[in-house]
């Protein structure tokens, strides 16, 4: 089976926006993965004129909330800085090699990669703050400033949604069949740790557990 | 062929496929519909149709039942428009908010901002796949369904047509635009123009042997030409003859003085009548002036003051402020009983905003007590202070003109601002005498008013009076309120009533016009006389004080006289009695005051003699 691999497009948001677009993202990837029986639930985004789907699991939604939690924490250690989550879905074998007792393995069979680009120091202001960073020129100019940046974001996170819809619509015959019962494939979040080499060797792991990856643009 | 198979399988799915998708879209354009759904999806139970491609959307839509039934073939098209309907310039008036057909039926125009074809593109000749194959093959191809939907339903929340969509779905508010849609196998094609501002996405086909299933979207890229603006609900009202606005006439400014007069016409009801007990406060700073108000006065302290009375006619009249508290004044003023009704009302309402009313300086200085702002209906107004000097500086322009106002100034302490809630003593003493002494007057005037205090508390209409009389701490400002009337009406009826300083208590001690009552105290005097040699000085003034207390008024009715002999033995010059049974002229007075100095006189003397007799027995 192949990996499917989608590198989305990079988004540039200030550290108060970290949250609200990870959840717009990480759940409309995971609504287009739950397969099961979902109710869908739509999201408004406070930030954005957004509406996005989660497909209303609770578990789900806590667990997305985990990882953006961490996320958000590495941020403020690694201030500045290009970062990316994967989000992963494999499938659960279990491998029966003779010599061995039975092992069980993850055959990552889709990777979404959410790219940002975050832009301002977060001491500057809260994760929940609607404050941009600190404007030397408060005034008008800030606030139109401030405005056309929002703007941008909204324009790219919706590009980037249409994007995850067309990968979605394109990609098909690599999703594994739905089991009975089970709403969501199994998935896996992954934020960077606090270096980037074990980031780094956390992709190697992970291609070595998918057997044949395959990085399509 | 797969289908001579599965005969039904795949029809099955094609036609189930065409149902949801037009479900999905229409409970995400038509506003009618999604809050069909909305109320439906509230429900936890699944339905049979919510477990195609799993996805839960809630009860079909009866229409969506017959357009299935329409479009049954499904070898035909499945074309979906969305329709912006824009009403015209002269629907969106006002005038067409009470008549929504107006609406309706004026000028308007129709886009389409959105199309969506839903096709199942079956090729006339086709290859058979297996038994094994096909039954994969449904498989895979509700799969794909299912992911074909799931992307389907997050793009229609990011078209357009969403935010219009989501709009129209407020129900507090009213567009001049609205979303219909219409459901056909066939569909129109775009004019040029049409086109130049549309975009199309082809969702990825399913391929479902022998045929595929196809959706494409056409919209417009975006909406912002189309001048889609709210209706207005309601005209704007400004309403600037609210109660406490400078602009508006003082008087009626303060509907609740009127409103406050009626509500102590209640018990000034009951005052009114001749025979109504007089109203006592014995009560030792009040200097005993109260005593023996006769009810008249108390009516027209209790009844509004002429400037009261000229500001309720205007209000009687008019008709009231058009805000809801207007309306809760009105109702306030019926009854008490409608009163403690509309308490609630009234504690509901919006608080006035303090009075800017030119006139309520001069009311908070105490001279009007029914326009006495009271900035909050909530807070209540403190405790008259006691009638001291200051109170009575208040109340003597009550004195001056009684018929101006008819209440003390409850101001001198609600202008304070002290803690009313606290009461003071005096006033809950004085209440308690006022109401057992008004038990009889008017059960129906001071009970009713007592009854619905809450009625009152926060009614701005009072103006503060009664929001100071039946604040929290209730009926003791009411006495308050009373006694100090009756005192500024003292002021004026200072005439002929006997006031003695000492007699706090007394009550009865000018009444006595008995005949053995004095002989009794005149042979007591004598007795008491006799030793006054013989006490102390102390004693001496005892005597005195007795004697002035026992003494008979200035004016004393012909049949107090008495002709009984003066000749009583006393020691010293005490023999004073005489005087009391003579007729009282002023030579009659002079020589009481003459006879009074020689006692006077006597005691100093024996006293100093006694002074001489202690020194001698040492």
């Amino acid at each position: 089976m192949n990996c499917e691999v989608c590198q989305l497009k990079e988004l540039e948001v200030e550290h108060f926006e970290i949250r609200e677009v990870l959840r717009c993202i990480l759940h409309t990837i995971v609504f287009h993965r739950a397969l099961g029986l979902v109710r869908p639930k739509d999201v408004d985004l406070e930030l954005f004129e957004i509406t996005y789907v989660q497909c209303g699991d609770v578990e789900l939604e806590k667990k997305i909330d985990e990882k953006i939690d961490h996320f958000i924490s590495w941020v403020e250690k690694h201030p500045n800085k290009k970062s990316q989550i994967c989000l992963s879905f494999y499938e659960v074998k279990s491998k029966q090699p003779f010599w061995f007792a039975n092992k069980t393995e993850r055959l990552y069979w889709e990777q979404w990669y959410v790219n940002l680009n975050v832009t301002q120091h977060p001491k500057h202001h809260s994760s929940k703050s609607h404050h941009t960073k600190v404007v030397v020129d408060p005034g008008e100019s800030a606030i139109e400033e401030r405005s056309s940046r929002r703007a941008m974001v909204e324009a790219s996170l919706r590009e980037v949604l249409f994007q995850i819809i067309k990968f979605v619509n394109e990609k098909k015959d690599h999703v594994p069949p739905i089991s009975e019962g089970v709403i969501y494939f199994p998935y896996e979040i992954t934020i960077p740790s606090s270096s980037d080499s074990a980031f780094g060797m956390d992709m190697i792991k992970r291609m070595l557990h998918s057997g044949h990856p395959t990085m399509l643009s | 062929m797969e289908m001579d198979r599965e005969p039904g399988k795949l029809e099955q799915i094609v036609s189930q496929f065409r149902s949801k998708i037009l479900h999905v879209i229409l409970e995400s354009r038509v506003p009618s519909l999604h809050h069909q759904q909305q109320e439906s999806l509230s429900l936890s139970r699944v339905r049979k149709t919510d477990k195609w491609f799993n996805l839960v959307l809630g009860d079909r839509p009866p229409a969506l039942e017959n357009l299935n039934f329409s479009l049954r073939n499904l070898l035909d098209p499945m074309v979906i428009d969305i329709i912006l309907v824009r009403h015209g310039p002269c629907s969106s008036s006002v005038d067409n908010l009470y008549a929504p057909s107006a609406a309706a039926a004026g000028p308007s125009t129709e886009t389409v901002i959105e199309r969506w074809v839903v096709q199942y593109d079956c090729p006339r000749v086709f290859a058979t796949p297996s038994g094994a194959e096909a039954a994969v093959s449904y498989k895979k191809i509700y799969k794909k369904c299912i992911l074909l939907l799931r992307s389907l339903y997050s793009q229609m929340r990011l078209l357009p047509a969403y935010r219009i969509f989501r709009q129209l779905s407020l129900l507090s508010q009213t567009y001049n635009f609205d979303l219909i849609y219409k459901v056909s196998s066939f569909s129109h094609p775009f004019s040029r123009e049409e086109e130049d501002g549309m975009k199309e996405y082809n969702f990825t086909p399913v391929e479902a042997p022998p045929g595929c299933l196809c959706v494409s979207v056409t919209y417009r890229t975006t909406l912002s030409d189309f001048n889609l603006e709210p209706l207005v609900s309601l005209p704007p009202k400004i309403i600037t003859d609210y109660v406490g606005s400078p602009t508006t006439d003082p008087m009626r400014s303060f509907p609740s003085s009127e409103r406050g007069a009626h509500a102590i016409s209640f018990p000034s009801r009951g005052l009114r009548s001749p025979s109504s007990i007089p109203f006592q406060r014995p009560h030792s700073w009040s200097s005993g002036f109260h005593r023996g108000i006769p009810p008249t006065k108390t009516q027209s302290l209790a009844g509004s003051p002429p400037a009261y009375r000229t500001s309720c006619k205007p209000y009687d009249i008019s008709s009231p402020p058009a805000d809801l508290f207007g309306n809760r004044i009105q109702n306030h003023r019926v009854s008490t009983l409608q009163q403690a009704t509309a308490y609630d009302e009234y504690k509901l309402s919006p608080p006035f905003s303090p009075s800017a009313s030119p006139s309520t300086p001069t009311y908070l200085t105490g001279a009007n007590p029914l326009l006495t702002r009271h900035c909050s209906e909530t807070a209540p107004v403190t405790i008259p202070l006691p009638l001291t000097g200051r109170s009575t500086r208040y109340l003597s322009p009550n004195s001056s003109d009684p018929s101006r106002h008819s209440l003390p100034p409850l101001s001198p302490r609600s202008s304070k601002h002290d803690a009313s809630s606290q009461e003071s003593p005096s006033g809950i003493r004085s209440y308690r005498k006022i109401e057992a002494l008004r038990a009889g007057e008017s059960p129906s005037g001071l009970s009713n008013l007592y009854s619905a205090p809450k009625v009152v508390r926060d009614s701005k209409d009072d103006s503060g009076r009664f929001s100071g009389l039946l604040s929290s701490s209730g009926s003791p400002r009411i006495g308050f309120s009373r006694s100090s009337s009756r005192l500024s009406f003292q002021d004026d009826m200072d005439d002929c009533e006997f006031s003695c300083p000492f007699d706090v208590d007394d009550v009865d001690v000018s009444d006595s016009s008995s005949q053995n009552t004095e002989s009794k105290k005149a042979s007591e005097f004598t007795a008491q006389s006799n030793l006054v040699g013989k006490k102390s000085q102390d004693a001496a003034v005892g005597i005195l004080v007795h004697l002035l207390r026992t003494a008979p008024p200035l004016r004393q009715d012909s049949s107090c006289y008495s002709t009984h002999s003066l000749k009583t033995e006393y020691d010293g010059g005490v023999g004073m009695a005489s005087g009391f049974f003579l007729p009282r002229k002023t030579a009659d007075a002079l020589e009481e005051l003459n006879s009074y100095r020689e006692m006077k006189d006597l005691l100093l003397s024996k006293s100093g003699t006694q002074a001489v007799r202690k020194e001698g027995m040492k």
